[in-house]
Formats: C-alpha cells, structure tokens, sequence
C-alpha cells in the first residue's frame, strides 16, 4: 500500500499551496509557471488583435479612433513578441522537457530559473502598467523606432523598460539551458546523441544569451534620449536614426530565430515519434540549428533596405538573407524524408507538425520576397511584411506550440484530451489562420500599407474576408482551449507513452515525479531515433 | 543522479600585488585621457577617431578582464568564449561602420 502511495506522488502533488508554485525550484513547476502565464498574455494578445481586425472591418473609423488603433497594435506586438512568441517554448516547455529528456532532475541552477520566471512577472507588470500610467501604451509599433519614440507623448519609457526587463528573464533561461546540456546530460548521451529538441535550444540559448544585451542597451539610450534629451538618434539633436535601426535589429533578427528554433525542435520531436522511423539525417538537422543561429545574427540589415541604408550594405544583407533559406531548408527536406515510408500515425500532434511546414514555407517564401532588394523596395511597410511575418510567427511557432501542448499534454498532466474535438479545432484553427493571413499578402501586393487603422475602398472585400477568417480562428482556439482544460479535469488516464515515442521523457511516469526518474533511464541503442521498425530496415 | 561538478576545484587563492593593480589603474587612466585627447583634438578625423576610440575602449575593457576580474588565472575556455564575443561584437561593428562609409 506505502509503495504505491509513492508511486503515485508526482511533481503536480507533492506540495499543494501557492507558495509552493511561485517559490519552487522544480523546473517543470517553473515550466508550468511560464506556461500559465504565456497563455494569459497569448489570448490578451489575441483580443487586441481580434479589435484591430474588427476595426479593419470596414473602411474608416469603426469601434475605435487611430490613435487607439496605434496603441493596441503596439501593445499587441509587444506582448505577443515579448511575452509570448519569444519564451513560449523555450521557457514553458524547454523548461519542463529539456532536464528530462538530457535524463536529469533538474536545470542546472534552478534558483536562477526561477529569477527568471519572476522576471517575466516584472516585465509583463511593467508593459501592463502602461495602460494605467504615464500617456497611456506605447503607440509607435514594437520596434519603438527613433526619432519618434523619443518624442511621442505615450508611455515608451515603461514600455521599453518591460523589453529591458523581459530580456534578463530570457537571458538567465538561455544561460541555465546552456550549462544545462554541457553538464548535466545522462551518462553516454554525447551532444551527437541528444535529442534535436534540446539541440534547437542550445542553438536558441547561445542567441538569448549574446544578442539580447544590444537590445537592452539600445532600449536604455531610448529612455536616456527621452529623459535627458541626449541626441543619439533624434536628427534635430545630431542623433542618428538609422543607427537606432541597426541596433535595434542587431538583437531583433536573431530574436525571429529564437522564436523559430524552438518551433523546428518540437516539429523535429513530432515527426520521428508519428512516423515510428528515425529522423532522417539527424546531423544536419542539429548542425542548421547552429547555421540558423550563427548566420542569423548577420541579415538584420534587410529590416532596412528602404530606410536610408547604404546600397552597398543593402546588397551584403540581402546576400546573407538569402543564406539562412538553406539551412532552414535543410531541416524542411529532412523532416519530409522521416516521413517518407513511415508508419504514419496523423494524430493532433503530427496535425501540427505538418501544420508547421505548410505555414512556415509560405513564411519562409515570402520572406524571400522581401529579401529581394528591387521587391521589397515595393512591399516594404506594407500587409505583405505583416502576413509574412504572422505566417512565420503563429503559423510557425504558435502552430508548433499548440502542437507541443499536445504532444506533451499526456505527460505533464497524465491525462488525455478528447481527440475528436482536438481534431476539429486543429481545423478550425488552420483554416481560420489561412483566411485571416492569406489576404494580407494579396493586400500588400495591392499597396495597402500597414499600421494604418483606415484603408482606400479596393481592399474593402479583402479586409472582410481576413476579419471572418479571424473569428474562425477564435472559435478553434476557444474550442482547443475548452478541450484541453476539459482533458485536464475530468480526462481518461493517459498511459505513460501514449506515442510510442522513445526520448527520455517517455520512460518516466505520467506526470513525472519530482526527480523525473525513479530508475536511471536507458538511452535508445543508436540514437534518440532509433525506432524498433527502423531497425529491421 | 545529478551530474555536479565542481567548478571550484578549478579556482584557487590568487595574491595580486598592489603593484599590479595600481599598474592596472595607471594604465586604465592613461588609456582614458588618450581617448578625451583624441575626441577633443581629432574630431575632425571623423570615422578613425571613432575606430581609435572604439578600440582604445577594447583594449580597457580586456585590461579590466584580464587583470581585475582575473581572466589570466582563469581556465583557456574563458578566453575562448571572450574571443568569440569580441569578434562577434567587431563583426557587428564593421558592418553598421560599412553602411556609414558606404552611404
């Protein structure tokens, strides 16, 4: 009787109380801490966004004035980039999965980990604070460009110290994960025999922990020039603009590949797992990661083709953009070669996954577009960057993490979700993105420019139909949402592998306990990927 | 289970004399006034004024490493790592110079 009453103590009741989550140390309750909070941000996000569609409706002012309009786009962006996209899953789940699948008990320095939660707490009460405080939010766009932030009577200054803030809490989970996988792998798990999941965070931790200091510089000389009125990048005070620009992007660029490594890691988990089959080239998968990351930080520059940068310059950017395409094709073939003669099982994870490629090419091809210096002199600051990027953003990752929360949903919280409803919302949920994003690339190509809460007649049906398709995709991210909680409340026992997937983390119990593992887990003979079936090939 | 090691078996007791230090200090000063000297009296050179700014400030900045903050007692890897991040940062640097001179 004692012995299964042992058995049954898990990470999620062990302790019970409040204090015993906002002060704990155990990395899958942080992982949880960050999920919780990362989701509320996410769907107040996603209520701006639905506003800004709904007054996109129609020509014209509809339910709000453009000043307005130029605040909740703002704060829409900077609390979907800062506190979503950007430790969405990394911090939720890189936090929870990466100690267990490296076959350990925790982080390396878990009380770091947990400064960098209450980081995050900070910042997200800072960005907050500005709808009460100061001129109210911020309404220059997340990129909080000069010489205009520096002037307008909004809250920039709060709103640029939440980034500041946001970027320590991204910078110590970068540190923690990088200790992490030098020193605390399971014995025989070389770097070669690690799972790609922890591979895309490495290469994620090494950008978190080397570009995110130029932007909290950068968003410092933005306070400094608006307090003291220091002229480093206003031109009426001999500041530079343009150099406001390049700092600003020198962190900003690398930051798309935090936001998207990650995304490839949970896709590079998914795929093997509902193939049954082993990746297809492991190695190149791994090392674009690195590629990604290393090239990343030097292609800031094609933010800036229409900005007044050099033409010289412009030329080696657009050069180096056109680098990156390879590595993240890399990744793209081989996931469709793991698939190729697999057993395929669709399950909603897998959904997901394929989810991803569709949306991230479109992503990524249109990222070449606006890559081409003669093109992107025509759709610059138009609706084509804004559904370029939206397809890379929540196309990519967002799709990828929906498809992480449900792959790993079994083994957080031991329980299974309902799989028909998670079916449809996954449906739901493609098609409303495809409606509400499609449009905008045809929008950009017509002209329309973007950050402009009103439009000339000929994008009317075009706007109509990206607003329906908005409310399409609300409907499948309240039903997911529905199901999941559902699944966590009154859902069937999740059996401990429900995938059949062979990583670490399906050899622990559902949900762990508080070690992770109550017997040394056994790694896979020959790799992380090395399914039964693909033995016999 | 979990795999600790020791990083503090890799540090020990360093006694630096005053000597070094004040050194140290000395040449940190000196290094200060030639960039005042070279801002007040070169400005006219525009972009090499910058550059000889920018490195006298590295040469400071590996001073203060290297001395103060002890990175000669320190394991190779810690030199490696700085190297790495100077040269991303010297990167960085060129290529917003290059836009400047080629604008």
């Amino acid at each position: 009787m004692t012995a299964i009453a042992t058995q049954q103590i898990n990470y999620l009741n062990v302790k019970k109380g409040i204090w015993s989550w906002i002060f704990t140390l155990d990395h899958k309750r942080i992982g949880l801490l960050y999920l919780y909070s990362i989701s509320t941000f996410f769907l107040v996000g996603v209520i701006l966004g639905v506003l800004m569609r709904l007054e996109l409706f129609n020509p014209g002012r509809d339910i709000m004035e453009a000043k307005t309009y130029n605040q909740v786009f703002t704060l829409h962006g900077v609390i979907m980039i800062f506190l979503f996209i950007i430790p969405s899953i990394p911090a939720a789940f890189g936090n929870f999965f990466l100690p267990i699948m490296l076959g350990t008990d925790d982080v390396s320095l878990p009380r770091l980990n947990l400064l960098s939660w209450w980081l995050y707490v900070i910042g997200a009460l800072f960005a907050l604070s500005t709808l009460v405080f100061g001129g109210g939010p911020a309404d220059t766009g997340w990129t909080f460009y000069a010489p205009y932030s520096v002037k307008t009577g909004t809250n920039v200054s709060m709103s640029v110290m939440a980034a500041f803030v946001l970027g320590f809490s991204s910078i110590l989970t970068g540190l923690n994960f990088i200790v992490t996988i030098h020193r605390l792998r399971t014995p025989g798990m070389t770097f070669n025999k690690m799972p790609l999941f922890a591979w895309a965070l490495y290469a994620t931790s090494w950008i978190q922990v080397l570009a995110t200091p130029i932007i909290g510089i950068t968003l410092l000389m933005i306070v400094v020039e608006r307090v003291f009125g220091i002229g480093l990048f206003d031109p009426s005070m001999g500041g530079d603009p343009i150099l406001y620009q390049h700092l600003f992007w020198i962190y900003s660029h690398p930051a798309v590949y935090i936001m998207a490594l990650p995304a490839m890691g949970v896709v590079s988990e998914i795929i093997p797992t509902f193939s049954q089959r082993t990746i297809f080239g492991y190695k190149p998968i791994a090392y674009s990661s690195m590629a990604i990351a290393f090239v990343g930080y030097f292609v800031w520059g094609h933010h800036m083709f229409t900005s007044g940068m050099s033409g010289s310059a412009a030329i080696i950017f657009s050069i180096l953009t056109f680098l990156v395409a390879i590595p993240t094709a890399i990744k793209v073939f081989n996931w469709l070669a793991t698939l190729y003669k697999g057993s395929i099982d669709i399950k909603v994870p897998l959904l997901f996954a394929l989810a991803f490629i569709f949306n991230f090419l479109i992503g990524g091809l249109t990222g070449l577009v606006v890559g081409a210096l003669a093109v992107d002199v025509h759709v610059h600051d138009t609706y084509f960057v804004v559904g370029h990027f939206h397809y890379v953003m929540f196309g990519g990752t967002g799709f990828a993490f929906f498809g992480a929360l449900h792959y790993w949903f079994p083994k957080i919280w031991g329980k299974m979700y309902n799989m028909t409803r998670a079916y449809v919302a996954f449906g739901l949920l493609f098609v409303g993105f495809n409606i509400l994003y499609f449009p905008m690339l045809i929008l950009g190509v017509m002209g329309m420019p973007r950050r402009y809460y009103d439009y000339l007649p000929q994008f009317h049906t075009l706007n109509q139909i990206s607003t329906i398709g908005s409310w399409i995709l609300v409907v499948g991210l309240l039903l997911m949402i529905y199901n999941l909680i559902a699944g966590y409340r009154k859902g069937p026992k999740a059996a401990g592998n429900p995938w059949h997937g062979i990583t670490l983390e399906w050899q622990t119990d559902s949900p762990p306990p508080l070690h992770n593992f109550d017997k040394m887990p056994e790694l896979p003979e020959g790799g992380p990927y090395n399914y039964p079936n693909a033995k016999s090939e | 289970m979990k795999n600790q090691h020791s990083i503090e078996e890799s540090h020990s007791e360093h006694i630096t004399s005053y000597r070094e230090h004040f050194g140290t200090w000395v040449g940190l000063i000196l290094l200060t006034l030639m960039t005042v000297f070279i801002s007040v009296f070169g400005a006219d050179l525009r972009t090499i004024t910058v550059a000889t700014a920018l490195f006298i400030a590295s040469v400071k900045a590996l001073v203060v490493a290297y001395y103060f903050m002890h990175l000669k007692y320190d394991p190779r890897i810690y030199r490696v790592l700085i190297t790495i991040v100077m040269s991303l940062f010297t990167v960085f640097l060129i290529m917003v110079i290059l836009d400047y001179l080629t604008r």
